[in-house]
């Protein structure tokens, strides 16, 4: 039995039917072609499907589309590219996850203290880059 | 190509799921359901010729029996991957569990050079541990994944690979078809890291499937799939003895490595890989006057064992590393001490187990380790800690390792299946931009600047008018592809060759001109050191400070090789304290999320401090040596060193990675409880 639900994707209202055990990655991915959501684990470990729901961090592969019923979803693609630029990774494929828990912890706090980042993002796997860019270009932003 | 394999967009493909064997070892009866078998596939073997080992190749889906829990059984396909898993878990397959099989000898290799027997005859004293080197997986963040499409008689096979060629070259002999009728595209690849170095069952199936069904194929391998039946590494346990004087001068050692190679042997590298590896790398950058190894590989009911950043050499530096700090401890000198004493100091030269070690400096390393560090401040800290009760732990190493195997070597090795060259076609296009293409693939190591800034140091051309394409099979020229950290030695000279020839026609439009060349392996070399801190009540080891002093010969891109260190270290360090593919008594796996198998986040990690120093290869035209792997490999000796110098002054010894909570636990008590034996008075 299928379900409608609407909500709005990086600014732009989206209609439709899905099955309620659809995830809300796949409603993204396979749905909306917003394929800038990776999936690292799809079981909530890795933070690479991380969006924001209404302005805070979401797993998107542990939430369901029909949570998402009438709200705001932003995916990396919805937001700037320089908060992390490309530049700042190996195979990059961790990028979407971290611009997204980077964004909602900004938001939520705007000014981290430094070294308090690697706690913060330690929601976020990344292989590649021993996490030191990603944290460099962050504490970058913050003043002192 | 933009986009990972799970975000090409192709109308009309079909999502596979794959049954997966619950059994380490069972027969396959009766398979009822929607789900085609081995038998209605048809597809033959990924056959190993040479290599030295005895022939058990991985068949795309098991036959008569599974063999490690997650071999795949059964394929079935469906509109949706959902739908796929849907009718995967309506299949029912009558298995019949048998017990384990007796472990084969699938490869076995020796050395015996110089005099083992004398040096243990006159030295002062006689060292023996057992190590081991836990069983763990590469785990790039994208799993693995296939796109296979057959049109016109022409199969073109998407794959998230490190290996294009050498995919092609498996694809065609087990399909039998032309290796021209085939192409392959490999997309952005989410890491590697050796993984994706390898010819899997998975990528027959769907190559398969798609010549029989007339559509696109497509499997997107899950996490659980990846942690249990892509490729796993290491699992070796290493008796080691070390003959050594008062003076702590290591005259000879012996060592008996024995490889759980899993289940199968893995195309291309097979069984042979990590036994080979292992058996050179250990003690390779200390000067012995004797070296006894034997190696072999023998199978299991677990995951087969693949290529991962480092291979053995990660085992052979762990277990050489742990040795000398041994060592130092039982004479009472200082680490570093005992690796200067020890180091090799006249290079070029041969090493006992054969390594054809081609520059390097391994006391600077050490001095500059010593001086970056600030080594003797260092250990003033850690007394100290140490009088305030915490358990504060320094660790080195000192290495060195193979990059960029050439044709020659793995012919010499009996290897067939990788080609061993590496190859660069250059093109001037009409309107006069410069097109490279290389046998090698990108998979996160950023190629593009250090291409761009030869061709604008050799040609003069600035780096707009130059653009990479790499990873197709019809435009690329043929060659071995990414791994070994050959980029930055037989892919780097090719690139060079090709370049000078274009530039020979003076890059006038419709050049079009190809180099390929067969490196000769070089050898980089590295001195790194930890600082660990375990908690004294929990015995989490956190790692606090990390020095990498490495030198990869002439910087080709001084920032990609930070970037490749730091990676590496990283993920040593991830290796050393956190990862383990642990199996229970029955053969089933205990790690079967990233919430059992772990990995380190940003918390996990300090700031890791990179030297560089250059001792120019003679070998490699740009004076370079590879870069992938070392950092991992360093981490392996000196993270290790460090936890085990942290609980020392308790007496425990650590000797089994990965060393976690529990392992340093267990060590600590078992400290605590010969003490006590030895305290107790006979009959008291
Ligand atoms: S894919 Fe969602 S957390 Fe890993
Ligand atoms: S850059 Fe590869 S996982 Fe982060």
């Amino acid at each position: 039995m299928n379900v409608k639900i609407s909500l709005v994707a990086n600014g732009l209202e989206w209609a439709g039917e899905v099955e309620p055990r659809l995830t809300l990655a796949d409603l993204l991915r396979d749905h909306l072609a917003l394929t800038g959501t990776h999936l690292g684990c799809e079981h909530g470990v890795c933070g690479a499907c991380t969006v924001l729901l209404d302005g805070q961090a979401a797993r998107s592969c542990l939430t369901l589309a029909v949570q998402a019923d009438g709200r705001q979803v932003t995916t990396v693609e919805g937001l700037s590219d320089d908060l992390l630029p490309r530049e700042l990774f190996q195979c990059g494929f961790c990028r979407s996850g971290f611009v997204c828990s980077a964004e909602a912890l900004l938001r939520r706090e705007p000014l981290p203290r430094a070294v308090e980042l690697p706690e913060l993002l330690a929601g976020n796997i990344c292989r590649c880059t021993g996490y030191e860019p990603i944290l460099e270009a962050l504490s970058a932003r913050l003043p002192g | 190509m933009p986009g990972y394999l799970a975000d090409l967009a192709v109308p009309g493909a079909l999502e596979l799921a794959f049954v997966r064997s619950p059994f380490a070892h069972a027969l396959i009866g009766k398979v009822s359901g929607p789900a085609v078998t081995a038998t209605e596939l048809g597809v033959g073997d990924l056959r190993l010729g040479g290599h030295g080992v005895a022939p058990w190749p991985w068949p795309a889906l098991a036959r008569r029996e599974a063999r490690f829990v997650g071999e795949a059984v059964a394929v079935v396909w469906a509109e949706t991957r959902a739908q796929a898993e849907d009718l995967a878990e309506s299949v029912e397959v009558e298995f019949e569990p048998l017990e384990p099989e007796a472990p084969l000898r699938l490869f076995e290799r020796t050395i015996d050079a110089g005099a083992v027997e004398a040096c243990f005859q006159r030295a002062d004293h006689v060292l023996e541990r057992t190590f081991s080197c836990a069983r763990q997986t590469p785990l790039p963040l994208e799993t693995r994944g296939v796109l296979a499409h057959f049109e016109a008689g022409r199969l073109t096979l998407w794959s998230s690979t490190q290996i294009p060629h050498i995919l092609r070259r498996g694809i065609a002999q087990a399909l039998e078809l032309e290796e021209s009728a085939i192409r392959v595209l490999v997309p952005e690849v989410g890491g590697g890291f050796g993984l994706k170095a390898h010819v899997f069952p998975e990528e027959l199936v769907a190559a398969q499937l798609a010549r029989r069904l007339g559509r696109p194929v497509r499997w997107i391998e899950d996490r659980r799939e990846n942690l249990l039946a892509s490729v796993h590494a290491h699992d070796n346990e290493v008796l080691m003895r070390a003959a050594f004087g008062a003076d702590g001068r290591v005259l000879a050692v012996e060592a008996d490595l024995r490889c759980d190679v899993g289940a199968y042997s893995v195309y291309p590298f097979s069984a042979s890989l990590e036994p080979a590896t292992a058996a050179s790398a250990i003690f390779a950058a200390y000067d012995l006057q004797g070296l006894r190894v034997s190696a072999r590989a023998v199978t299991s009911h677990r995951c087969p064992v693949g290529a991962y950043r480092g291979v053995g050499t990660n085992t052979a530096v762990y277990v050489t590393e742990r040795m000398l700090d041994l060592i130092a401890r039982h004479v009472g000198l200082d680490p570093l001490e005992v690796r200067r004493r020890n180091a090799l100091r006249h290079l070029p030269c041969t090493t006992l187990g054969g390594r054809e070690l081609d520059s390097g400096d391994y006391l600077e390393l050490l001095r500059r380790v010593e001086s970056v560090s600030g080594y003797e401040a260092l250990r003033r800290e850690q007394a100290k800690a140490r009088r305030h009760g915490k358990l504060f732990g320094i660790g080195l190493a000192l290495f060195n390792e193979h990059s960029g195997t050439g044709q020659s070597e793995y012919r010499s090795r009996g290897i067939e299946e990788v080609s061993g060259l590496d190859a660069c076609r250059v093109r001037v296009t009409a309107e006069g931009r410069i097109v490279i293409h290389t046998s090698s693939v990108e998979i996160g190591q950023n190629h593009a600047p250090a291409y761009r800034r030869l061709t604008e140091r050799m040609l003069g051309v600035e780096p707009g008018r130059v653009d990479i394409e790499e990873g197709d099979t019809d435009v690329c020229p043929p060659g071995t592809g990414a791994f070994v950290s050959r980029g930055a030695v037989g892919v780097l000279d090719a690139i060079a060759g090709a370049l000078r020839l274009a530039g020979e026609q003076d890059l006038a439009p419709g050049t079009d001109v190809t180099c390929s060349i067969d490196p000769k392996q070089v050898f980089p070399s590295g001195a790194h050191l930890a600082v660990v801190e375990v908690d004294a009540v929990t015995f989490v080891p956190r790692l606090r400070r990390y020095l990498a002093v490495e030198d990869c010969g002439t910087l080709i891109d001084q920032r990609t090789v930070s970037e490749q260190i730091r990676g590496g270290v990283a993920m040593g360090a991830g290796k050393v304290l956190l990862e383990e593919s642990a199996y229970g008594e029955d053969g089933q796996p205990l790690a079967a999320t990233l919430l059992d198998y772990l990995v380190p986040v940003a918390a996990d990690i300090p700031r890791i401090e990179i030297e560089h120093l250059v001792s120019p290869s003679p070998i490699s035209a740009q004076g370079s040596k590879g870069v992938g792997e070392a950092g991992t490999i360093g981490a392996f000796g000196a993270v290790a060193n460090a936890v085990a110098d942290a609980v020392a002054p308790l007496g425990a010894e650590l000797l089994e990675l990965p060393y976690g909570p529990q392992r340093i636990f267990a060590a600590i008590q078992l400290a605590t409880t010969s003490k006590q034996k030895k305290g107790r008075r006979p009959g008291g």
